[in-house]
């Protein structure tokens, strides 16, 4: 390495020094660090503030947006298979939106927002709930 | 050394560090499963496997990072740095296997481009406790795929070592981008001491031994030394110089490696043309300066390497006056041949 080099790596940390630390205070400033060690509950939140629907129950958070469906699932699931179909009002499956598996958040895209949607386990043929407007 | 460009310059020491790296993983790999199956059984075999590799890949760059620095303080560290890219390219796999895992859960499983939906299905850019962080990871994996596609001689020779250096620089910027990856997404969702302890802790050492190396390589680039009255500038007594070794000399900010071997005296630019390694810390070895980063050699007399190679360095006129080594710092053009002064 010349001098040059040794320059760059040198004011590379220097820069690193500032700016990592200070990531890591924002991020971590509203963390119950030594209080919750699993945040896949109720507490989670819509990342959006206004949905166009929303709906809740023990299993999931949904919110509808024009263009999105926000599908906050609570814990995760044990069935082998978790799809998200659109529903009619007669609990019939119209069109698959996609999966779910473990706890966290999924978005999906959607051109229409549908009535309800419902989570089936295919493989057991099931119904694991749905949303109820 | 390699005439020709072949994927992997095998020989032993690299099939053995290869060897270590390969069984780590698997070690680490297994030891996640084992140690998820018992405290959280209720994870699925994706949510597993993006996590170990993940973590597996975290592990592997506070690693990679800190073997520079370490080489530089200490000799005990070059084998590793030797093997550095390798443990780079098994880490960007671990990367890859933890980002292509994440991005099948959690975007191809709708009806979208699974690409279009990570940059689309969160734009939440002014929260930090639901910041898109998965946009970081992508463009840190992009970095460490750049990084690891250029891995290679061909790459080296072709972009030109300094442009080289610059671009695999980038890890650094990588480094900061996985950082804020998992402050800005995992730990928002599962916060546990341990982790968060392991992070800052590894940014405390990486730093630290960075900085610190920085600023003693500062000091050795800023030595003013003593000029004669024709300008030649004082280097050393020529016993501080070991026999088959040399004294590096800092001349207008260019370091200079003046070597002792066989009753002569000759000056090098310490600069190797492979990948920048320190050609003063290295050895004369079968008559040739040794770089101890990838073992390219050079002839001191002339700064050449041996043919059939063609690597060439600038050369330094030397002078001995009683006991005391002279040097000028006007360069020779690379490769030229200069008398060693006899002892």
């Amino acid at each position: 390495m010349n001098s040059r080099l040794r320059k760059v790596h040198k004011y590379s940390w220097l820069l690193l020094l500032i700016i990592i630390p200070l990531i890591m205070f924002f991020s971590m400033k509203n963390l119950m660090i030594f209080e919750s060690t699993n945040k896949t509950d109720i507490n989670l939140n819509f990342s959006r503030n206004i949905p166009d629907r929303d709906f809740e129950n023990d299993l999931i958070k949904v919110a509808f947006y024009p263009k999105n469906i926000e599908i906050i699932l609570k814990t995760t699931l044990k069935n082998p298979s978790s799809t998200i179909y659109t529903v009619d009002d007669n609990n019939k499956k119209q069109k698959v939106i996609g999966q779910l598996t473990t706890a966290g958040i999924y978005f999906f895209d959607i051109n229409d927002i549908p009535k309800n949607i419902a989570l089936y386990d295919d493989i057991k043929d099931v119904l694991i709930t749905k949303t109820n407007f | 050394m390699g005439l020709d460009y072949q994927l992997v310059l095998w020989n032993k020491h690299k099939k053995t560090y290869d060897k270590i790296i390969v069984i780590s993983m698997l070690l680490y790999i297994a030891l996640f499963a084992v140690v998820t199956v018992i405290f959280n059984s209720e994870t699925s075999i994706e949510t597993l496997v993006i996590r170990a590799f993940g973590s597996l890949a975290i592990v592997m760059l506070h690693i990679i990072l800190v073997i520079g620095p370490l080489s530089r303080l200490s000799s005990k560290f070059l084998p590793i740095l030797y093997n550095r890219r390798h443990l780079g390219v098994s880490m960007f796999i671990a990367a890859l296997t933890h980002g292509g895992f994440s991005i099948f859960q959690f975007h191809a499983l709708g009806d979208v481009n699974p690409f279009y939906s990570l940059f689309t299905s969160n734009m939440d850019y002014n929260s930090l406790t639901n910041f898109p962080f998965q946009v970081l990871g992508f463009f840190a994996l992009l970095i460490l795929f750049t990084i690891a596609s250029t891995s290679h001689d061909f790459f080296l020779k072709n972009l030109s070592p300094i442009l080289w250096k610059r671009l695999h620089m980038l890890v650094y910027l990588a480094y900061a981008l996985i950082i804020a990856h998992v402050f800005l997404g995992a730990f928002q969702q599962e916060t546990s001491p341990f982790t968060i302890g392991f992070l800052l802790i590894g940014f405390v050492v990486i730093i630290s031994l960075h900085i610190i190396t920085a600023f003693k390589e500062g000091k050795i680039d800023s030595v003013k030394a003593e000029r004669d009255t024709e300008g030649w500038l004082k280097v050393c007594e020529i016993n501080e110089i070991e026999e088959d070794r040399a004294k590096i000399f800092t001349v207008n900010n260019e370091r200079i490696a003046v070597f002792k071997y066989e009753g002569k005296l000759s000056a090098v630019h310490n600069v190797c043309k492979h990948q920048g390694g320190p050609l003063g810390e290295g050895k004369i070895i079968d008559g040739c300066i040794t770089c101890p980063w990838h073992g390219y050699q050079y002839l001191p007399h002339n700064g050449q390497s041996p043919p059939p190679f063609t690597e060439k360095v600038a050369t330094y006129e030397l002078k001995l006056t009683e006991s005391i080594v002279y040097i000028n710092p006007a360069a020779f053009e690379e490769g030229t041949e200069v008398e060693p002064v006899i002892i």
